[in-house]
This record gives C-alpha cells, sequence and structure tokens, in this order.
C-alpha cells in the first residue's frame, strides 16, 4: 500500500524534507519524492532495525525508523489517520514476517560484499595518493568484498585525471550520511555525485545499486553458482556463439588477454544464457558484460545483467531485437520533434538515423566512444534510466547539428559520428580566452547538453512513445520474418509465395497460442496442433453457441491420434518437431491431390512400417481416423460409410487373404474357408491383427465403393485444408433489436468473454442455450443413408457383417445423447457391435474388436442413436445468421422479460460486475 | 579504422558494397586488409554495422568502394536490409573450416537476389584460408604472386588458383574448394578464397567486382540524377584530394590502391 508522507534525515537532518509517498511492498519499503526524482529510496525491510512512533505534537502522525547502517529516518504520515494507522499495522506485519524468515541476519553477511562498507568503516581516510590505485590488488584480497577485474588488471583511464581520490572522499562522506548497499538514500547529491562520474572501486557496487540489481543478489544467495553447477558441459547455440565472443570483447584490455577474464566473462555469459534461455545471447551482450566485469564480480556482473537485459533494455537483445527497434523508432520520432531541421535534411539526403544510433543504445555507447567517457554514461543510465541514452542521442546529434546538414549519405553521417567521439576528449571550447571555458571537453559539454537541453525527455515520455510504436515495429518485424522464411523454403512445392505466407501465418499464429519456439525453429506436436487449427476444418471444435441473445462460435484445438499421426508423418527427418519447410511440404503433398492422389496419401499416413499393407490394426486406426474427421458432420451418411468401410474392408481383405492362402497352401482347407467361420469356430488365425493385411490396391476398392467416401478423397479432404485466415470466433451479431447495439459497445476480448458467458448462464436457465457442432466437411446432411454401390466383390463373398451392425439398432434407441455435442463421444459399453474381425488364435471371442477400438464401436452407436433433430439446428451458419437475428429481434421484449426474473431470482448469486453488466444490459434499452 | 579515402576525380565512381556473413566468418577482418592491410587477432563482433570506404583503381577508372560490414549473429538479421538497400555489390562471406556458414552464406545470396538490387554484383568468398593450408605454402604465396594469377584467369577460373594445389592439411577445412565454386559457378557469383590474415585473396575480390560493377550503368545513374540534392551531394560531397596511387598502378592486375 502506499501512504502520502514526509519524509526527513533524524539527526544529520542537514537536508530539506521532502513530501512523498511511501510505498509498502513487502519486504521492500520504498519512498519516493513529489517530482519522483529528488528523493528515492528502496530498502529491504531485513534492514530495518527499530521503528518508533514519535511523541510529537498532536495531529502529527511520525515514525522513526532506525536502520541497519545507524542512519535514523522520519517519515510523518500525512494521510487520514485510519489510512496511517492500517499503515502502521501492515508494516509491523511485514517486519515480523522478515524477522521469522530469519532475514535481519542476513543483512550482516551479505554487506560484507560490498565495498562501500570497506570505505566507511576504514579508520584512516582514504588514501590521498592517487597511485594507489595501481597497486589496488593487495587489499581487494584482505578483505572479501566484491570488485572486478580491474582491481588486478587496473582500470581504464588515469586514476589522478579521473581525480578518483577526491571523488572517493565525497562519496565517503554521503554514504556515511545517506546509507548505502541496501539502504542507500538517493538524494539529489547522489545524482550529481554520479553525474560527475563515479570513482572506480565503487563503481560497480554503485551500479548494482542504482540499477536494483543488488536486491537480486541479496534475494537469490548461491543462485549463479548453483546455475552455472547445474549446467556444467551444457552446450547450447548460445553457449557457441558466446564461445565464438569471448576473445572478441574489449580485446585490448589487459584482463581478456589474461584466462582469469575470459573465464569470468564465459561464466557471466552462460549463466545468463542458462537462466534465460529465450533470449539466450546476443551479440552485444559481450561488451556490456566484459565491461562490467571491470568493475564487479562475476555474481554482481550476472544479476546486473540480468536488470539490463529483462527491464532495463527490454527486448533490446531479444531474438527479434524488437526493443531494439522500438527504441530506435521512438528515437526517430524524438529527433523529429526536437531537433527537426536535423531529421528533415535527413530525410532529404535518405540517411537513415539508425545506421549510427542502433549500435550506441544496443551497447550502451561502450562501443561507440572510448571507454572512459562510455562508463560515465553508463552511470548516468543506471542512475536515471533508459532516457538517458536518447538524451546522450538527442545531443550528439545537437552538438554536430552544424556538420549534419553537410553530410550526404549514410557513410558521411558514420564517418562524422567517428571523428566526433574520437575528439570527446577534446576542449569544447579551444579558442576561448577564459581558461575555464577550455578546460571544458567535448564530452563535458555532450553531457551538459545532454540533461539540461534535453530534460523534457521523461521515463513517462519514452514509455508513451514506446507504446506509440509498438504495433508498426511487430508488424514490420512480422512481415519481415515472413518474407525472409518464405524465402528460405527450399520447396515451395505447388503454393505460390503467397499461399506460404499464408501457412507462415498460421505458423505464427500456432506460436503465439502456443508455448514454444520461435517461426525460425522448428515446433513440437502441441504447436502442430495449434497450427493445424488454423488450417483444417476437422483440427477444431467449432461449436455455434446460441442462448437466445447472441449466437457465436466457440472455437477449440482438436486432440487427436489422427493429428499425431500426421505430425509424424510429416516429420521427414524423425526429429521430433516440424519446421516450416516440413508444414509447406506436409500439406502440399495434400492440398493439391486428386482422389487416386488422396486414397494413396491417407493410406500411406496410415500405412506406419511403409511396407505398402496395413495392418487390422491400422484398418481399425483409418476408421477411427474417419470418425473422427466426421465427428460433427450431421445425419448418419457419414457414420454408415465408417460403418460400410469397415465392413467392406474385413470382407475384402480376408476374401483376398484367402485366395493368396489358397494358391500357398492348397493343403489347408480350414483357411480357405476362414472368413465364413470367423468367429464362430475359433479357428486360429493366419494373419495375426499386426500382419500387413491390405494393400493399396485393395483399399482403393473399398473405399470407392462407397459414394460418401469416394467424395471425401475427391474434393472434400483436400477442401478441407484452408488457407485463409480463419474467421473472427462470433457471427455477426444480430443487427436489430438492443443486444446488436449493446455489442458494439462492449466490443473488448474480456468484455466479450464475459457477455458470453453471462449470457449463457441466462440462456440456460431460460433453456434457450444450444451448443452445436460445426460440421468440418458439411456435405451430407441428411438423415437418409446414401446406397451403397454394388459391392465389386461376388454376392456370395459378401459377408453379413453390416447388416449385424444395423440389426443391434433397436437396442441402441435407449440412448440418449445427453446434448447434440456429445455425437461420436457418446460411448456406450452396453453395445456390442460385431466387427467382423476374425478372433485371434488366442481370444476366441468374437467380440474382441472391442478390445480394440471403443471408438469404432461408439460410431455404430452413435450412428444409431443419432438424434434426428440436429438437421434443424446446424445448416451453414452463413445461411443461417439472418433467420436467428430476425427470431432473436421478434423475441426481444419476452427474452428481456425472462431476463428480468432471472435477474430477480438469481441476484445473490452474480458479482458486481455481473450484476453492472446485466443493468446495462437492462438499461440499454432506448430503441 | 579506416581512414576515409577522400578524393573524387571525374572518373571516381562510388560503389555500396555490403559484407553478409554468419558470425564470426570474418568480415571485418577481410575488410579490414583491405582497407588498411592489417589483421587483428581479436577483433570486436561488429554491432549493427560498420562504415569504411576504400578506392580501387580499375584500369583508367577509380571506384571509391563504400564498405557496410555488418553483424553476422542470426538475430541482427532483420537489420541487414538497412545495409543493404542500394548495394550494387555485395561479399558473402564464409568459414571454409565451418560447413555451417556454407549455408548461411547462400541463404544470404538468396535473399539478396530476391531483396536487393537488381544488378547487384554478389561475390562469395570463403575465409581463414590460413587455417588450412601447411604454413609454408600460406606464408610462401605473396600478394602480387597470387593476384597476378587471379588477373589473367579472370573470374571464370578461380579454381585453379595456385592455393588449390598446395598440399593442404585438410583436416580442418570443411567446404571443399569444389563444392563451393560449384555452387558460385551456378548461383553466378564470383568466388574466391581468402585468407584475411595472410591477406590472401582479399583484394581479388575487390578487384573482380570492381571489373563486374556495369560502371557506366551506375555513373549515368549519378548523372542522371544530379538534378535531385541527394545524388548531386553523393556525387560532389567529397573532399577534393589527389588520388594517391602506387607506382604500379597503372598496371591492371593490381589493380586496388591499398
Ligand atoms: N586464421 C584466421 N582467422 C581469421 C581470419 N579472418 C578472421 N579471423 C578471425 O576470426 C574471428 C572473427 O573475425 P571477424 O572479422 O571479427 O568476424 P566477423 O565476420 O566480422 O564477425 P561478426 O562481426 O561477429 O559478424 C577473429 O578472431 C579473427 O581474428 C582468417 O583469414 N584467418
Ligand atoms: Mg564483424
Amino acid at each position: 500500500m502506499d501512504i502520502n508522507a514526509v519524509l526527513s534525515l533524524g539527526a544529520e537532518g542537514e537536508e530539506d524534507s521532502y513530501a512523498g509517498k511511501l510505498y509498502l511492498m513487502a519486504p521492500y519499503l520504498a519512498f519516493s519524492s513529489l517530482d519522483k526524482k529528488s528523493v528515492r529510496f528502496t530498502i529491504p525491510l531485513s534492514t530495518v532495525r527499530r521503528v518508533e512512533r514519535l511523541n510529537a505534537r498532536a495531529g502529527i502522525y511520525a515514525l522513526s525508523l532506525a536502520l541497519w547502517h545507524g542512519g535514523k529516518i522520519i517519515v510523518q504520515l500525512t494521510s487520514l489517520r485510519p489510512t496511517a494507522d492500517l499503515f502502521c499495522a501492515l508494516l509491523r506485519d511485514a517486519l515480523k514476517i522478515e524477522l521469522q524468515k530469519g532475514r535481519m541476519k542476513s543483512v550482516k553477511g551479505f554487506v560484507k560484499t560490498c565495498y562501500s562498507e570497506v570505505l566507511v568503516s576504514a579508520a584512516a581516510p582514504t588514501p590521498s595518493d592517487e597511485k594507489d590505485e595501481a597497486e589496488g590488488a593487495d587489499d581487494a584480497s584482505e578483505s572479501s568484498y566484491h570488485g572486478g577485474l580491474g582491481l588486478r588488471f587496473r582500470f581504464p583511464g588515469d586514476p589522478k585525471k579521473l581525480r578518483e581520490a577526491s571523488k572517493i572522499k565525497l562519496w565517503t562522506t554521503y554514504l556515511k550520511s545517506h546509507g548505502r548497499n541496501l539502504t542507500l538514500l538517493r538524494y539529489p547529491q547522489c545524482t550529481r555525485l554520479v553525474q560527475v562520474g563515479l570513482p572506480n572501486r565503487l563503481r560497480g557496487e554503485m551500479w548494482e545499486t542504482l540499477s536494483g540489481s543488488l536486491f537480486l543478489r541479496y534475494s537469490n544467495p548461491g543462485l549463479y553458482e548453483q546455475l552455472l553447477e547445474q549446467n556444467t558441459g551444457r552446450t547450447t547455440t548460445s553457449t557457441e556463439d558466446i564461445e565464438k565472443d569471448l576473445h572478441r570483447s574489449l580485446p585490448e584490455y589487459a584482463g581478456y588477454q589474461s584466462e582469469e577474464g575470459i573465464n569470468a566473462l564465459r561464466r557471466v555469459l552462460q549463466a545468463y544464457s542458462f537462466k534465460n534461455p529465450e533470449l539466450g545471447y546476443c551479440q552485444a551482450m559481450n561488451i556490456l558484460a566484459a565491461a562490467i566485469l571491470i568493475y564487479m564480480s562475476e555474481e554482481q556482473a550476472f544479476w546486473l545483467l540480468e536488470v539490463l537485459c529483462d527491464r532495463l533494455l527490454p527486448g533490446y537483445y531479444a531474438p527479434s531485437m524488437h526493443g531494439t527497434l522500438l527504441d530506435q523508432r521512438v528515437f526517430e520520432s524524438l529527433v523529429q520533434r526536437c531537433l527537426p531541421i536535423i531529421h528533415d535534411h535527413f530525410t532529404t539526403v535518405d540517411v537513415q538515423l539508425s545506421v549510427a544510433s542502433l549500435p550506441w543504445f544496443l551497447s550502451l555507447y561502450i562501443n561507440s566512444m572510448p571507454m572512459i567517457f562510455a562508463f560515465r554514461i553508463v552511470d548516468c543510465f543506471f542512475c536515471m534510466g533508459p532516457k538517458v541514452l536518447f538524451q546522450v542521442g538527442l545531443a550528439i546529434l545537437k552538438i554536430n547539428g552544424e556538420k549534419l546538414l553537410q553530410i550526404q549519405d549514410d557513410g558521411g553521417f558514420l564517418n562524422l559520428m567517428r571523428d566526433y567521439f574520437a575528439s570527446l576528449g577534446d576542449s569544447a571550447h579551444p579558442n576561448s580566452s577564459d581558461p575555464r571555458a577550455r578546460a571544458i571537453t567535448r564530452f563535458q559539454e555532450l553531457l551538459l547538453v545532454s540533461f539540461r537541453e534535453f530534460s523534457v525527455i521523461t521515463d513517462d515520455l519514452i514509455l508513451s512513445e514506446r507504446k506509440r510504436f509498438r504495433h508498426e515495429i511487430i508488424h514490420s518485424i512480422e512481415t519481415f520474418s515472413k518474407r525472409s522464411a518464405v524465402r528460405n523454403l527450399r520447396s515451395l512445392g505447388r503454393f505460390t509465395k503467397e499461399q506460404a505466407g499464408l501457412v507462415y501465418d498460421a505458423l505464427y499464429q500456432a506460436m503465439c497460442e502456443g508455448v514454444e519456439e520461435k517461426p525460425e525453429t522448428r515446433i513440437q506436436l502441441r504447436t502442430f496442433q495449434y497450427f493445424l487449427s488454423e488450417i483444417a476444418t476437422w483440427a477444431r471444435d467449432e461449436k455455434i453457441v446460441s442462448n437466445g441473445f447472441q449466437q457465436r462460435i466457440d472455437r477449440d484445438v482438436a486432440e487427436h491420434e489422427f493429428i499425431d499421426r500426421l505430425f509424424f508423418f510429416w516429420d521427414t527427418s524423425c526429429c521430433g518437431a516440424l519446421s516450416f519447410q516440413d508444414l509447406v511440404h506436409g500439406l502440399d503433398g495434400v492440398m493439391f491431390n486428386d482422389l487416386m492422389e488422396n486414397i494413396e496419401w491417407f493410406f500411406n499416413l496410415h500405412d506406419k512400417n511403409k511396407d505398402g499393407f496395413l495392418t487390422k490394426d491400422e484398418v481399425l486406426t483409418v476408421s477411427e481416423s474417419f470418425l473422427f474427421i466426421f465427428r460433427f458432420e450431421v445425419g448418419d451418411a457419414y457414420l454408415g460409410a465408417v460403418s460400410r468401410f469397415m465392413t467392406n474392408a474385413f470382407e475384402y481383405g480376408d476374401a483376398l487373404l484367402a485366395d493368396s492362402d489358397q494358391s500357398q497352401e492348397n493343403q489347408d482347407q480350414e483357411t480357405q474357408n476362414q472368413e465364413t467361420q470367423a468367429g464362430v469356430d475359433g479357428e486360429p488365425l493366419p494373419i495375426p491383427s499386426n500382419q500387413p493385411y491390405l494393400n493399396l490396391a485393395t483399399f482403393r476398392m473399398v473405399v470407392l465403393a462407397d459414394e460418401i467416401l469416394e467424395s471425401f478423397f475427391e474434393t472434400d479432404l483436400s477442401g478441407s485444408f484452408r488457407l485463409d485466415p480463419v474467421a473472427e470466433l462470433e457471427l455477426q451479431p444480430s443487427a436489430s433489436g438492443l443486444l446488436g447495439e449493446f455489442w458494439s459497445t462492449i466490443a473488448t476480448d474480456n468484455n466479450k468473454k464475459m457477455f458470453n458467458m453471462f449470457t449463457d448462464e441466462i440462456g440456460k436457465t431460460i433453456g434457450k442455450h444450444q451448443v452445436i457442432h460445426r460440421p468440418s466437411i458439411g456435405r451430407y446432411k441428411n438423415l437418409e443413408e446414401p446406397k451403397a454401390r454394388e459391392s465389386l466383390l461376388t454376392p456370395g463373398m459378401r459377408h453379413s457383417a453390416s447388416k449385424t451392425s444395423l440389426r443391434s439398432s433397436p437396442s441402441s434407441s435407449s440412448l440418449r445423447p445427453s446434448s447434440t455435442a456429445s455425437s461420436t463421444t457418446a460411448t456406450s459399453q452396453l453395445l456390442t457391435v460385431k466387427v467382423p474381425s476374425p478372433p485371434t488364435g488366442k481370444d476366441r471371442e468374437p467380440a474382441s474388436a472391442i478390445g480394440y477400438s471403443p471408438m469404432v464401436q461408439a460410431a455404430n452407436a452413435a450412428l444409431l442413436a443419432r438424434p434426428a433433430f440436429t438437421i434443424d439446428d446446424a445448416k451453414d451458419d452463413d445461411d443461417d445468421d439472418t433467420e436467428d437475428d430476425l427470431e432473436i429481434g421478434d423475441n426481444d421484449d419476452q427474452v428481456m422479460d425472462e431476463v428480468d426474473a432471472f435477474l430477480e431470482a438469481h441476484d445473490s448469486g452474480l458479482t458486481d460486475a455481473d450484476k453492472a453488466v446485466a443493468k446495462d444490459l437492462i438499461n440499454a434499452k432506448p430503441v | 579504422m579506416a581512414e576515409a579515402a577522400s578524393g573524387s576525380t571525374d572518373k571516381s565512381v562510388q560503389v555500396k558494397l555490403v559484407l553478409l556473413g554468419e558470425a564470426a566468418v570474418g568480415k571485418s577482418s577481410v575488410v579490414l586488409r583491405f582497407v588498411s592491410d592489417e589483421f587483428q587477432a581479436n577483433k570486436e563482433p561488429t554491432i549493427g554495422a560498420a562504415f569504411l570506404t576504400q578506392k580501387c583503381r580499375l584500369e583508367d577508372r577509380v571506384l571509391r568502394y563504400e564498405i557496410w560490414d555488418t553483424a553476422g549473429q542470426e538475430r541482427f538479421h532483420s537489420l541487414a536490409p538497412m545495409y543493404y538497400r542500394n548495394a550494387q555489390a555485395a561479399v558473402v562471406v564464409y568459414d571454409i573450416t565451418k560447413a555451417s556458414s556454407l549455408e548461411k552464406a547462400k541463404s544470404w545470396v538468396k535473399e539478396l537476389q530476391r531483396q536487393a538490387n537488381p544488378n547487384i554484383v554478389i561475390a562469395l568468398a570463403g575465409n581463414k584460408l590460413d587455417l588450412v593450408q601447411s604454413s609454408s605454402s600460406s606464408s610462401g604465396t605473396p600478394l602480387s604472386e597470387s593476384s597476378e594469377d587471379e588477373a589473367d584467369d579472370a573470374t571464370a577460373t578461380p579454381g585453379e588458383t595456385p592455393s588449390s594445389s598446395s598440399g593442404e592439411p585438410e583436416s580442418l577445412r570443411q567446404v571443399p574448394r569444389e563444392e563451393a565454386q560449384a555452387y558460385a559457378t551456378e548461383a553466378g557469383l564470383l568466388f574466391f578464397e581468402t585468407s584475411a590474415k595472410t591477406g590472401e585473396g582479399v583484394v581479388e575480390i575487390f578487384t573482380e567486382i570492381a571489373k563486374k560493377i556495369p560502371i557506366e550503368h551506375i555513373l549515368a545513374a549519378t548523372r542522371g540524377s544530379v538534378g535531385r540534392p541527394g545524388a548531386a551531394g553523393r556525387a560532389g560531397g567529397a573532399q577534393e584530394g589527389a588520388v594517391n596511387l602506387e607506382e604500379n598502378a597503372n598496371k591492371p592486375k593490381d589493380a586496388c590502391n591499398c
């Protein structure tokens, strides 16, 4: 919770008091002054040693907090009394929890790792001899504080010129009075000190304190080491990329010419890539890591890198680099706004700003300007946030404004920038008569201009600009990756580029819905299911829901073995994942087929060992696949077709088998007749269920024996794959009446979801709720069973099995599906449909087929139990709309009355939000 | 860092050239060799892109290469169009000790052929040749000698340069010269094997590209668009300065001045 408060520093209170807000966000307590920048602090509650309510004048509610470092802060709670009481109570509870967790004790050990403690506790003032900087290695070994490679390999820059000693002195004073590390209070003086450049030895710690990464290190002790330990020896694309760049990171720095430095760099980058595998490793991170490792330990650097990549520069180093592109766009718009003349000139001569500015942002200027200067920008960056990058960028352009107006192309722009950066150490006013003006370097001028003239660039502005361009950037990234993905296909098959683009869109959609992966890589089964649901009508469950108010389509991703089979069928390289190319290739294999090709495709899909034969098991699987694809078809036609398919398949199969048996094993008369005796005398089977059984020719014959299956393979199968994006999730709302109006006013996803749920509820109560599955094929809608073709086999060979299933129909009449939705899934164990499969050798039960396939039985059951009423409702939705709308329109009044009644009856059962929606619903009746 | 070669005579033509290829194959090193005849063992990865210029003399003409050296890591890919737009030439580099880098090179070629300037001249360069050469042969192949061979052979038969016939410790090599050559021929690319470290083959790339560039075309385009501020500035914007040529610069085979 937050509360208004006035902050002052107890005893040392030389500073003014600041009004602001105090935030309790366990386990932290934070304060921010009203202007959001003058005074701020965030302290872990575990550093609070004592809280006292001050006995002050009446009406004033003040707390004194004694902090771990000995300092005291006084906060006067200026909100109303009850709020203040509540805040105190919460604070007390939160502190208790910290105490119980033993966090208070961990402070002591942790602060030992901080150099600031060494500074403050040193009895003697810091050595005034500047040269000490160089010999720093000695006291580093004495103490346990964390430090960087600089302690051993020196820090960049001349300590004397950098005035290290006086900076250290100033900071020691500040840290003594305003806290340090975990308890640093940030007063204006702090920012000023940062702006003149942090002293080398304190730099690392201040970076982590200012950026907040210190808290991550504090609250995750040992995690860095653990990550490395758990992943020892692991190689990934990231570790490979890292390896390439290890010797290419600030190679001129002595530390990176030694194994020690290289190993530290390797560990930090690897640990980060293990922690955040999605981001992994991006070039430029090596430069950042190498830079910060000069000033901080591996563990410190690891956490700072985390804060950098995740929070300060979000999306900069992601695989799509969207953050980088976005901030470049933002920068460009800021240039346009603040430096319109330069922007216009760039536009005229077609110079692209980001050819120069992109590396600035990506490497925090470390790669662009001499290190000592870049580090000072980094100081400000950690202290004041990402806006600093923009301010400095604008200042660079502004200072070089006149010259920039002379440049004519990208190359000229880059050369100018390079020369400018090389001259940052020079005097900004070399010809001035005032020696003090002459002493000002170009770098100092740059910082001055950055923070003086571009103070309008605030974090809020950056945030809102990012928001403004986010969509544009994402769109262009998508278009780009789509274009290059399509281009990189080895083969388009018979698709046009546009069609391949549509496949890519579906893939992209699937990746957004699914969990994993980026489009360049391969997708796993789960994402494939999403993908297919975008493309194939039968790979999604579409329910047309009507509840008396609206009609909409709810869409779900279907899961079925058939889809899994397709996945592995398309996985030609057998790696358990599909590439974009695999998908294009796979779709190409089915979308352009004619009748015969489709039959063969379907056959091959089910012929697991590719020996040109389906086993009996596989024949059953084929029928299950049919049933899956036809699961939402209206009427009996398709179920009949599948049933006939099974009958015929086993009949033909056995017949042909018998033929071949006859020729091969003439002496065995028993087997010759086996199909007629099947299931009767339990004759041992010549062909077990997993042996080759049905070849393609026979399969074709079986399929072509049926009109429905023929039309399925002729056009419907290929036609069930549709590349055009799937239409929106709801049907057009009724334009007439109040609901149409209402609908358009709530049209956000969340509202719609709520509305849908709500109206469903009402619909159920008033008996108007109805769910109809949308058919995937939708060709045959009548109940009548199309006549099976004349068998290709002689009548004598035909078995009565198909009649068997029909015969069992009376028994099924008792089955009442609970809803129309339960067509195929309403499995009935009561029914024993005789599948004409000969019993296996050991199992003599004729009903052994049940063990195979509950689905097949269910199909038969469903076929027979199919209720008639679906036909009326499940017409193609396109034609339906008007009719339904009219109906809704006509019934509006009646429905609304029912709603009223419902609301009254169920008032208490509704949440406030629901009630509001309902009230709106009722009041929205002006027409 | 390269010093921007200055100066433009009437005959000087600016050619925008872009380097593409997988990370760490040696793009920046090749450019550095071409521009300042140096080699740095540990070159920082290129962030975004680097820009350098170098002149190249070809018979009576002087080309001024504006070289865009891009970052190689896959995730920088989406930035590449920014650099190859309007490019008249491209050098796609792979590392002959790393088979995957040739695959990446092929995909760059494909992208260039479809997305870039339609007349773009593309050269394929298999870099790090020194790694597969016995130390004697790599040191014994002076620049001038190999460049002479290259120049005489012209572009069609670079497969017969001495480097391929010299004994190679083939253990490191992952991309056979013949394979890359065959691909380059099929795709209509110039092809070289190079070493930024020894300098072998580096200058030749740029010379051969210079020969193949439709210079008249560029000149005409530049002249034709004098009215436009951008193009006019481009032609006349460079500071004046004498074209600094080596003594043998008039020999076409040592065409590049670097
Ligand atoms: N032995 C050998 N090493 C080379 C050669 N060229 C480059 N290298 C080394 O390969 C590494 C990468 O070289 P770079 O020139 O930075 O590679 P790049 O292609 O510019 O890499 P990115 O900028 O990351 O895309 C460096 O360590 C070079 O020293 C070569 O011809 N021979
Ligand atoms: Mg490079």
